[in-house]
């Protein structure tokens, strides 16, 4: 991350529809993750915890998100599928934005996935369900709405350290 | 659990996000009227002068695509108007002025008279015809 504000998104910026597109898969993944987890009872050891089909689901799912954050969104499958299927069927976009907002947000993501995968080992109950469901409502309110759960983090975290600064 | 309790559980949490995000995009770019007297600083934010009229005085961070629709917005009003300057301040960089305005989420907007007192305020990406109404209000007044 650099604090360099100057806008050089217009030659490098992405179409603003593939990280929605992208969210809306994301969104329908992790609901089948949480209807999964919900069928299935906690196994008694980590071994077959990690086997259960909602676990095996929500790792593929953050692993997808890992692959955002740390490649980018450009290199993303989904980025990919919205070039190669999508975009060209679809108007010229009307701006193109800055990629670091989505590839922050899939950063978040990630980060909600892995918590919930290692709770999911150590035997929390729910802990799928829940960090699944919290995934969910940030990609579907990101897919229909627009909302970017990853900016707001952003902004606490500014905040925080700001406290901090002040306090020094 | 049986099929129909995860159905319903499935239903519920869609329902949840559909209502969180209707509650949050009928927030977005509504206008908050100020009712403060003090007058802020011009250089206490970095910025040489006030507009003589009204400045947009917006707060942005790096990782937001609403900031920069924002900024072209209020950008081409301060060009197309008299007296109107927009200033664009990255939280990222200064962090501090994020609490010291309460700052919840990005972009943030306020409109600030010709002696540098906060008027109004708007959370979320600034639309077009409601900045300029506020604008038509201000600069009347002003």
């Amino acid at each position: 991350m650099t604090n360099d504000p100057s806008p050089r998104l217009l030659e490098a910026g992405i179409d603003p529809r593939s990280p929605r597109f992208g969210a809306a898969i994301t969104a329908a993944l992790l609901l089948l993750v949480v209807g999964v987890s919900l069928t299935y009872a906690l196994g008694v050891s980590p071994a077959r915890r990690a086997i259960e089909p909602g676990f095996i689901l929500f790792a593929i799912v953050t692993a997808l998100f890992g692959w955002g954050a740390f490649a980018g969104v450009r290199r993303h499958p989904y980025g990919l599928l919205f070039t190669t299927l999508l975009r060209p069927r679809l108007s010229p976009p009307t701006h193109r934005e800055d990629p670091k907002p989505p590839t922050f947000a899939q950063g978040v993501g990630f980060a909600i996935g892995l918590s919930g995968l290692v709770l999911h080992l150590a035997g929390l109950p729910y802990a799928l369900v829940v960090a699944a469901s919290l995934a969910f409502i940030a990609a579907f309110l990101n897919a229909v709405f627009g909302f970017c759960l990853g900016c707001h983090i952003y902004l606490l975290r500014a905040r925080a350290r700001g406290a901090r600064g002040a306090a020094a | 659990m049986n099929f129909i309790l995860v159905t319903v559980t499935l239903l519920g949490l869609t329902a949840l996000a559909t209502a969180v995000g209707v509650v949050w995009r009928r927030s977005q770019g509504r206008v908050r009227v100020a009712h403060t007297e003090t007058a802020l600083s011009a250089q206490d934010l970095g910025v040489t002068a006030w507009g003589a009229g009204v400045t947009l005085l917006q707060f942005s961070t790096e990782f937001c695509s609403p900031c920069r629709m924002t900024h072209s917005v209020l950008d081409e009003l301060a060009r197309q108007r008299d007296g109107v300057t927009h200033v664009d301040i990255d939280l990222g960089l200064r962090p501090e002025l994020a609490r010291r305005f309460g700052i919840m989420q990005t972009p943030t907007t306020l409109i600030l008279d010709g002696g540098g007192v906060v008027r109004s305020r708007i959370g979320g990406a600034a639309r077009r015809d409601v900045v300029s109404s506020e604008l038509d209000r201000l600069l009347v007044v002003a």
